[in-house]
């Protein structure tokens, strides 16, 4: 595959939450406000892309036997460099994140793109493999995020752009309504997209 | 090799150390900023619980006072502490004379503890400012209670409705719907998705003020 592939496959095809139903918990969890998934999405591509990377370049000599434990921790030291960057350079958007970030070591796209292709591909095609995915992931939190907020507060990006007239949905705030939102975001890739496809 | 008994435990070892090491060096490095950063904006809050009495003592401007900032915190804030009195306590002083009081107050959120300040007037009973510096709620939900029109609904209001009596020291207050206009002084408009830490913020208040006030009766301050 050529490195163009790799990032569509990644990103589109074989996306991680439409299609291999990977990193919902998240998914579900941040998606009622659209700045607090673009920033948990950046958290991701930044986490996934070096982990791919890294995990990539020492492949060779990774014992089979004790591959998802250094999976783990290069994935959790990656997180944490995230973490003291965020508290060191972004200390608002660092206390608006809270425990999702820490969180990401639980994403289970990121255990799943080590897995699938960094342990098995050269380092460069591991990377873009990793941008492909975080990128794939975030576009979901992102129009998730987009409805939620819109209809739950009538704001984008924390930006009122519905007026006084609206009245918000509060079911758009609660987890319930990313349930619904993902399942029929699911339904149309798959309708339009897959079954067109075939 | 890779399949021999000590390889895997070498590697591993090997691995852990570089990449303890990174961190260890990583947080070396950011360590002392992140804790000034941490010491600023805690001090921040406490200036902003507190920036409102000091203008109006100083005649002045809110927006001066934060602008002056750490300026002002130096020049009209202290830290006390009393003995037996387990909170921190920071007092606002303008020229010689005290215009509120700060308090660190505590309590339990959905998810962990909270962490928060509250300005009072000297005779305690009434809340100036609040803000919250550390919880670990829900973001996008619960942690919304950070956000400045609900920690407004505090501002201004009195607790401590009967000084006389040590039981009758919190308010009457009720939770209504974000989404709802409030018809009395008495309603407050709790966070959608987040009914448990919109009260626990309000339980917290009432604990922590009771145990103030109630300290500060056979106490002096």
């Amino acid at each position: 595959m050529t490195k163009k592939e790799i990032f569509i496959n990644s990103a589109f095809k074989e996306n991680s939450v439409w299609r291999q139903i990977l990193g919902i918990c998240s998914a579900l969890a941040v998606t009622n406000l659209m700045l607090n998934s673009l920033i948990l999405g950046l958290g991701v591509i930044f986490t996934l892309a070096l982990a791919n990377f890294t995990i990539s370049l020492i492949r060779n000599w990774t014992p089979r036997s004790v591959r998802m434990m250094i999976q783990t921790l290069i994935i959790a030291s990656y997180v944490i460099i995230v973490d003291i960057f965020l508290k060191a350079n972004m200390p608002e958007i660092s206390k608006q994140l809270g425990p999702y970030v820490g969180l990401i070591i639980t994403n289970c796209i990121l255990m799943g793109r080590a897995e699938a292709f960094a342990s098995q591909n050269k380092p460069w095609d591991s990377l873009i493999d990793g941008i492909g995915a975080g990128l794939g992931y975030t576009l979901v939190l992102i129009v998730i995020s987009f409805i939620r907020e819109l209809f739950g507060f009538g704001t984008i990006f924390g930006f009122q752009v519905l007026g006084d007239w609206w009245i918000s949905w509060s079911i758009m705030v609660m987890a319930p309504s990313a349930f619904f939102l993902l399942a029929l975001l699911i339904w149309a890739v798959n309708t339009y997209y897959y079954k067109a496809k075939a | 090799m890779k399949d021999s008994f000590w390889y895997p435990i070498v590697f591993m070892l090997i691995m852990v150390i570089i990449f303890a090491g990174i961190l260890s060096v990583m947080y070396r490095f950011s360590a002392e900023k992140i804790e000034a950063l941490q010491r600023d904006s805690y001090q921040q809050a406490i200036l902003g619980t507190l920036a409102k009495a000091i203008a109006e003592a100083e005649g002045s401007t809110m927006e001066e006072i934060l602008a002056q900032y750490p300026d002002s915190y130096q020049e009209y804030i202290h830290e006390q502490s009393v003995t037996g009195f387990e909170r921190k306590i920071y007092i606002a002083e303008v020229d010689g004379d005290v215009v509120a009081y700060c308090f660190e107050i505590h309590g339990k959120g959905l998810w962990g503890s909270m962490q928060a300040l509250i300005s009072t007037s000297i005779d305690l009973r009434t809340i100036l400012d609040f803000d919250i510096v550390n919880q670990h709620e829900t973001p996008g939900l619960g942690a919304r209670i950070e956000e400045d029109w609900f920690l407004g609904q505090f501002r201004d209001r009195l607790f401590v409705i009967n000084p006389d009596s040590e039981e009758d020291v919190s308010g009457s207050y009720e939770f209504i719907a974000e989404t709802q206009t409030p018809e009395n002084d008495q309603q407050l408009r709790r966070v959608t998705g987040a009914t448990i830490t919109s009260d626990s913020v309000i339980k917290m208040l009432r604990d922590e003020i009771n145990y103030i006030y109630n300290y500060f009766r056979n106490n002096e301050l």
